[in-house]
């Protein structure tokens, strides 16, 4: 039922579409991001062997087809961008999707999504975990940050020693200083 | 009666006390994160998954059943209480059940929520109990084609059912695809889309992509657009429990509810969201009291409340009995069975049956456990809404990367967790539906084995896809999946 009044409300969105392209860049780069993801499939499936002796496709046909379908897909997606589809942003528990994105605070959250790449390895578990709520924390427009910082290392610590005793491999507690 | 056999024989598994334990931790675990915003079931089950290593795979399905279904309990809660559901499936919760708290009603509405996730959750686990063995005995005969055929149904339906936009649904099935080929090849032996770095020889983990999607991606996503000081949680006046009247209005949808909810979970795609939606629409239709719909009637929380607890039982029985996820928790609780070397489906019933039962048993105790911890208990779970955002979702994104970096030990892995994550933020943006890349991702690599295999039987003759009535069928059921937005369109002008 539900899956009926979906469909057919596509033809009154598509009325209103006209307004919002026009308030807004149409976003373009979203196909060309699927054909490009596509691409890459297909680039990877080259080398390898589309058919095999016995079984009648080998390890890369499937890929091919990923890949294939994948740039078929990225083209009917700038299709329908051309013709005005809306993207109305999905509503979640503690956001609604009509809102403005706050660039900095996008910027300072993914910036705690990237530290890990760089400390995780020579710091370890807690000081990384410790530098990533503070940036989140920040992100979320908490004003108290020495407090994060306290809050952020004892959840790191905290955690490391649980995790370490539960059996997973989080690394040293400090490996720069060989702890 | 063999079914009832195995299923005291479960008991006395699920009734040990290391497992009930279990049980009581995943049910307690469960509610909590069905309270708090930005953690779902499915984050915290792969959350969960590395600690596995340590326990034994009956108390830690045990403990991720009580995990899934104290979520859909947990869920109500907030519905109810601050109108923020808190899983997509207690939406319409929130539609009458908010307005009852707003009445003072707020105790009659989360103990109409609890009895009636009770009542369907123990309906639908009896109809598990005996559909289940029944399935699984009909897939015994299940060809390599057959099997290909099922996978197809499961892609087509989740990328067209879930999602606004069909285009937009496919594109996320096909990157969980393109994810799922990285690594290995199982059958060759040749690598595929590793481009040459070792850390994705062993292929992505299902936990990344999952753990990225969902925290990584939901945290970008709420962060950049969140308001502090929305939320208002409104307090519980006495104990206006539920009334003589209450009781009356409320057995029948909780009936109704369950009979919906089943049946449409354990369909691929099915999901949560549908049976709850058309539980509101036909208690809308067939109470006696419609003007109060819209300002808190309790048929409309009994209802949708209930379909959606007999859902979440009835993606247990594609998963148990053909390995089929439906949903992302599913794909998550396979991944799960995986990791143990175990595979679901009708072999799993007769290889360990003591898993099987013991789990199904387990559910029947659940729910009452759920039961007793929500109902007295539920000023206690109000409380963690007052925990502060920023501190919870900073929590949530440490939680994360532990899952992450516990996997594996790998940098590779932690910037896939980057790219996965803006991925995510980007697909909450544009509105393209999340779960279809973890079916993708999960079952992909099936489907291609048993095409390969079904082909290799065939000796590369292609007819051999169709080469049984019954694939024949799903293939046709598929493509029914595919062109009926488009009929329905046609005949709608």
């Amino acid at each position: 039922m539900s899956g009926l009044s979906n469909s057919s409300g596509t033809a009154p969105q598509r009325a209103e579409a006209g307004d919002s392209a026009s308030a807004g860049p149409r976003p373009w780069w979203l196909g060309a991001a699927v054909i490009a993801l596509g691409c890459v499939c297909l680039y990877g499936a080259a080398g390898l062997a589309q058919g095999a002796r016995y079984a009648a496709i080998g390890p890369g046909l499937f890929v091919t087809i990923v890949g294939g379908v994948l740039v078929f897909l990225g083209v009917a997606l700038l299709v329908q961008i051309a013709r005005g589809e809306t993207f109305e942003a999905q509503d979640s528990e503690d956001a609604s999707g009509d809102e403005k994105a706050n660039p900095v605070a996008l910027a300072t959250a993914f910036a705690a999504a990237v530290v890990p790449i760089f400390t995780m390895a020579p710091l370890g578990l807690p000081i990384t975990a410790m530098l990533s709520f503070v940036l989140v924390a920040r992100a979320f427009q908490s004003r108290r940050m020495w407090l994060d910082f306290v809050y952020g290392a004892a959840l790191g610590i905290a955690s490391w020693f649980l995790f370490t005793k539960l059996g997973l491999q989080l690394g040293g507690l400090l490996p720069i200083a060989g702890l | 009666m063999q079914s009832f056999e195995l299923l005291l024989q479960g008991f006395g598994v699920a009734l040990q006390p290391m497992n009930l334990l279990y049980a009581l931790l995943g049910s307690i675990l469960g509610t909590a994160i069905g309270v708090l915003p930005g953690i779902g079931p499915a984050l915290t089950i792969a959350l969960l998954l590395p600690v596995t290593i340590s326990v034994a795979p009956t108390s830690a399905f045990i403990m991720f059943a009580g995990v899934l279904y104290g979520a859909m309990y947990g869920g109500s809660t907030t519905s109810i209480l601050i109108n923020t559901p808190g899983e997509a499936g207690s939406m319409m919760t929130a539609l009458e059940g908010n307005k009852m708290a707003r009445n003072g009603r707020g105790a009659a509405a989360l103990a109409t929520a609890a009895i009636g996730s009770f009542v369907a959750g123990t309906i639908a686990t009896v109809l598990l109990t005996f559909a289940a063995p029944a399935i699984a005995e009909l897939a015994f005969v299940f060809k390599p084609s057959d099997y290909f055929a099922l996978t197809v149904v499961a892609f087509t339906s989740v990328a067209v059912v879930m999602g606004t936009s069909r285009v937009r649904g496919f594109i996320s099935l096909f990157i969980g695809l393109g994810l799922g080929v990285v690594g290995i090849d199982s059958m060759t032996g040749a690598q595929r889309l590793t481009f040459g770095v070792p850390g994705l020889y062993d292929g992505i983990d299902l936990t990344v992509v999952l753990v990225s999607l969902f925290a990584v991606g939901e945290i970008l996503y709420v962060a950049s657009r969140y308001k502090p000081g929305r939320d208002e949680v409104i307090p519980i006046k006495g104990f206006a429990f539920m009334t003589k009247q209450d009781w009356k209005r409320s057995w029948g949808p909780w009936l109704r509810g369950t009979a919906l909810g089943f049946p449409i979970g354990a369909l691929p795609a099915g999901g949560s969201e549908i049976p709850t939606m058309l539980s509101y629409t036909l208690e809308r239709k067939l109470t006696r009291y419609k003007d109060e719909f819209g300002k808190g009637a309790i048929e409309g929380v009994a209802g949708p409340e209930a379909a959606n607890n007999a859902a979440a039982a009835g993606i247990l029985v594609p998963l148990l009995t053909l390995g089929l996820p439906t949903s992302a928790t599913a794909a998550v609780l396979l991944a799960a069975f995986q990791n143990y070397g175990l595979q679901p489906g009708p072999f799993l019933f007769t290889s360990n049956p003591q898993l099987i039962w013991g789990l199904i048993a387990s559910l029947y105790i659940g729910n009452l456990m759920l039961l007793i911890l929500n109902l007295p208990l539920v000023g206690v779970w109000v409380r963690l809404l007052l925990i502060p955002r920023p501190q919870l979702y900073a929590g949530i994104l440490v939680f994360a990367m532990i899952g992450i970096w516990g996997v594996s030990g790998q940098v590779v892995d932690l910037i896939v967790m980057v790219a996965v994550g803006v991925m995510g933020y980007v697909m909450r943006v544009y509105d393209f539906p999340i779960a279809p890349v973890l079916i993708g991702l999960i079952l992909g690599p099936m489907a291609e084995i048993q095409l390969r295999t079904a082909l290799a039987a065939g000796q590369g003759n292609p007819m051999i896809l169709v080469g049984t009535p019954l694939s024949t069928v799903l293939l046709i059921i598929a493509a029914l999946f595919l062109l009926a937005p488009i009929v329905l369109r046609r005949l709608a002008k």
